[in-house]
C-alpha cells in the first residue's frame, strides 16, 4: 500500500449533482483498486491555464489516497477511460509528504474551529456590552 | 575610459533565495501564487541566475513549475 495524490480535471459542463456523481464515482473505482480516500479537496470551477480538450474552464479535484502498488497504470487507465475526466495527473506520496498534508489540512480545522468560537464569544461579549450599556442608561 | 559594450551588471543582482528567506522547506505545485513570480511572460522558467534562487530550491522549484504545467495550473507558453 502507498499514498498518492491524484489531480482529476473534470468538464465545465457539469452541475453541482453530476460532480458529486461523478466524485462517488471515482472513489469507486479507487476502492476497486485496492485504495481508499484519505482527504478530498473539491476546488470547483477553475480556469486552465491552457486549453484541454477545447475546454478553457475545469472542475479540480484533489484527491490524496492510497492503492495497491501495482494498479496505478490501471487506476490511470480507468481515469483515461472516464468520458468527464478531461485530463489527470497521479503522483505517488512519500510518507512524510502525506504527514504533512495530513498536518496541515487538522491544523486549517482547528483554526476553523477557534475561529467559529471566536465570533461566538464575540458576540457574546457584544451581547453583553450592549447589556451592559441598558444597564448604565437605566441607572 | 570606460568600455561601453561591457554591461552594467548590477541590475538583477537581488542574490537572496526567496525561499530560504522565508524558510519554505516544501514547494507545494498546487501553490501558484508562490510560483507565478518565477516564471516569465511567456511561460519560462526564470533561471536562478537572474532571480538569486539558491541551487536545492531552484531544483525543488522547477520540478514544481513542471507538475503544475502538467495539470493546466501554469501555461506552457503564452497562449495564443
Amino acid at each position: 500500500m502507498r499514498n498518492y495524490q491524484s489531480i482529476l480535471i473534470l468538464k465545465p459542463d457539469l452541475d453541482e449533482a453530476q460532480v458529486e456523481q461523478s466524485i462517488e464515482k471515482i472513489t469507486s473505482i479507487i476502492s476497486k483498486f485496492g485504495g481508499a480516500i484519505l482527504k478530498l479537496d473539491n476546488w470547483g470551477k477553475k480556469r486552465l491555464a491552457y486549453r484541454v480538450k477545447k475546454n478553457k474552464f475545469g472542475y479540480y479535484l484533489n484527491i490524496y489516497h492510497t492503492c495497491e502498488q501495482g494498479n496505478v497504470p490501471a487506476l490511470e487507465r480507468e481515469y483515461q477511460l472516464y468520458d468527464l475526466i478531461i485530463k489527470y495527473l497521479v503522483i505517488r506520496l512519500e510518507e512524510r509528504d502525506i504527514e504533512r498534508v495530513m498536518s496541515k489540512a487538522a491544523e486549517a480545522a482547528e483554526k476553523a474551529e477557534s475561529e467559529a468560537k471566536e465570533s461566538v464569544t464575540a458576540e457574546k461579549t457584544e451581547g453583553a456590552a450592549k447589556e451592559g450599556v441598558v444597564a448604565e442608561k437605566t441607572e | 575610459m570606460k568600455n561601453p559594450t561591457k554591461k552594467k551588471r548590477n541590475l538583477f543582482t537581488q542574490k537572496i533565495c526567496r525561499f530560504c528567506s522565508d524558510k519554505i522547506q516544501f514547494i507545494d505545485f498546487l501553490d501558484i501564487k508562490l510560483l507565478k513570480p518565477l516564471i516569465s511572460e511567456r511561460g519560462k522558467i526564470v533561471p536562478s541566475r537572474i532571480s538569486g534562487n539558491c541551487a536545492r530550491h531552484q531544483r525543488q522549484m522547477t520540478e514544481a513549475i513542471k507538475r503544475a504545467r502538467s495539470i493546466a495550473l501554469l501555461p506552457f507558453s503564452e497562449e495564443h
